[in-house]
């Protein structure tokens, strides 16, 4: 078994996103991926079995963990870690309000390596959905389509992105770059609205062993921003009066509900 | 004619703000998602003055009935789409579509005539947790009046039903009128997913700019479930106790 130490500290902390200004959670949350084909393995985190027999292509979490930096070992299943060499290992810093990707994967080549990626969790415009793609599988540079438009070109082992798009479903291909004739992906994707789906793509396309998982971040979505539904101004010159607000008192009552003006007089005809 | 009274929304826009509105004031929108879910949650500090704000006597039997959000139906028979709104205290009877937003203007999108009441694709269906929103026109230039001309002349105890797809059909109760200028539409709290299940209905109103054609305020108007469980007991919601201690005077 190949044993690979790889250090993620430096790594993780430059792809964190800038610290907004709110206050930083003191919890993140993992996904864990497995991308190595043929290894079924047991993934210990700061020594403790956290995640048994666990298979290539599955996803596992989201795990909510107290934001530090977490040891990670992989073993294959069943292995005593007290007198094995883990299969991977390496470590993670995971931020405060962060959602990380954890993945044991194969790089281009074939060889299999352990990534730390902070998936962007930010909020998605009103009516949008977001996805994020992720060549975490022994092949070269891919096209990323959506609906047969290019999205993302000359995408390489290791690298990923994220778009915002409006919430619908998309014929997604992966294409060898450059090459749309060599299809290593078609499927339709409902991306659905305040979600980022993100796709990952693992395996290795010459052992047969190719293939796209997916994990959803949802609760991302925002509001619409108003709500637009009157050109005439009949209201306000019609028969009916003027809508009385009691400006004073109950909009100082109600001054920390948003503002809100309480209208305070029937006025049905 | 009904008199012309004073509609003092305590109970209906306190039962709506505690639980509800509170949520417009949350942190501002963050890449951070743990933070994002606490916006989505009531605060129960920010709004400590409408406890201690002087309040008209009332009689909590005079409370709508509010779903409880503890107690889901035993049967968790998913809610179908809404097809058709009926309000006979304004006579309207109008169909509902889905729409979801406008790309251009990042507003929500809404019907584009005035006999057809838009519902809130995105957000929960009428009945589900959170705020269903319809949004309909008061008035459309060169069309006239709209389904929702109307709109702000409901008062709390009205009674609004909505038919869906599957042929079924749930009555909620008015328990709040509100004016909001439009920088001032609590959206994060008008489009909420969380939260008990409350019934928005969205038009224009106020001054009208004939300069730019636009109103410069949203009429809202929230109801609730008019099959809740009744009145309930204070500890069970933050929402039902704000609701006991400050009630609506109606008079009719």
């Amino acid at each position: 078994m190949r044993k690979m130490i790889v250090l993620f500290g430096a790594m993780l902390l430059a792809l964190a996103p800038a610290t907004s200004a709110v206050a930083q959670t003191a919890e993140g949350q993992v996904v864990v991926v497995h991308g190595v084909p043929d290894l079924t393995v047991d993934v210990y985190v700061n020594g403790d079995l956290t995640l048994e027999d666990f298979e290539f292509g599955t996803v596992a979490g989201p795990l909510t963990l107290p934001a530090g930096t977490y040891e990670l070992e992989v073993y294959p299943a069943g292995a005593d870690p007290s007198a094995t060499d883990p299969a991977l290992s390496g470590s993670a810093d995971l931020p405060g309000g962060a959602y990380a990707t954890i993945a044991a994967y194969l790089q281009e080549g074939g060889d299999p390596t352990l990534g730390v990626f902070v998936e962007n969790n930010s909020n998605i415009d009103a009516g949008n959905a977001r996805i994020t793609a992720r060549h975490l599988a022994d092949f070269g540079a891919v096209d990323i389509l959506a609906n047969d438009g290019a999205v993302w070109e000359g995408v390489v082992n290791g690298v990923g992105a994220d778009i915002e798009v409006p919430a619908d479903t998309y014929n997604i291909k992966v294409t060898a770059a450059g090459d749309p004739g060599t299809v290593a992906f078609d499927a339709d994707l409902n991306l659905a609205e305040g979600t980022n789906t993100i796709a990952y793509a693992i395996g290795s396309v010459a052992g047969g062993t190719f293939q796209v998982v997916a994990n959803t971040i949802t609760g991302l979505q925002s509001a619409p921003d108003g709500v637009p539904t009157g050109t005439a101004g009949l209201a306000g010159t019609s028969s009916t009066p003027p809508l009385l607000l009691i400006a004073a008192g109950l909009a100082a009552l109600t001054a920390g509900a948003a503002g809100a003006t309480v209208v305070a007089r029937r006025e049905r005809a | 004619m009904r008199r012309l009274t004073p509609l003092l929304i305590g109970a209906g826009l306190l039962l709506v703000t505690a639980g509800f509105l509170l949520l417009g004031d949350g942190p501002e929108p963050s890449d951070d998602l743990a933070s994002v879910e606490q916006s989505l949650r009531p605060d129960t500090t920010s709004r400590s003055t409408i406890s201690t704000d002087p309040a008209p006597p009332i009689s909590t039997s005079t409370l709508p009935p509010v779903a409880d959000p503890h107690q889901p139906p035993e049967e968790a028979k998913p809610i179908a789409v809404p097809v058709e709104l009926k309000i006979d205290a304004i006579g309207l009877t109008a169909p509902i579509g889905p729409y979801g937003v406008d790309e251009r203007t990042g507003r929500m999108a809404v019907p584009d005539n005035i006999t057809e009441v838009g519902w809130y694709r995105f957000g929960p269906k009428p009945g589900e947790p959170g705020s269903a929103v319809l949004a309909a026109h008061v008035d459309l230039a060169g069309l006239g009046p709209g389904v929702f001309f109307d709109l702000a002349t409901l008062v709390e105890g009205d009674l609004i039903s909505v038919a869906y797809a599957d042929g079924s059909k749930v009555d909620f109760r008015v328990v709040a009128r509100g004016l909001y200028h439009k920088d001032e539409l609590p959206l994060d709290a008008v489009f909420s997913r969380q939260g008990p299940p409350v019934l928005t209905l969205i038009t224009c109103g106020g001054d009208f700019d004939r300069s730019v054609s636009r109103y410069d305020s949203n009429v809202v108007v929230y109801a609730v479930p008019a099959a809740g469980p009744g009145p309930m007991s204070p500890e069970r919601s933050s929402v039902g106790t704000i609701g006991r201690q400050r009630n609506s005077a109606t008079h009719h």
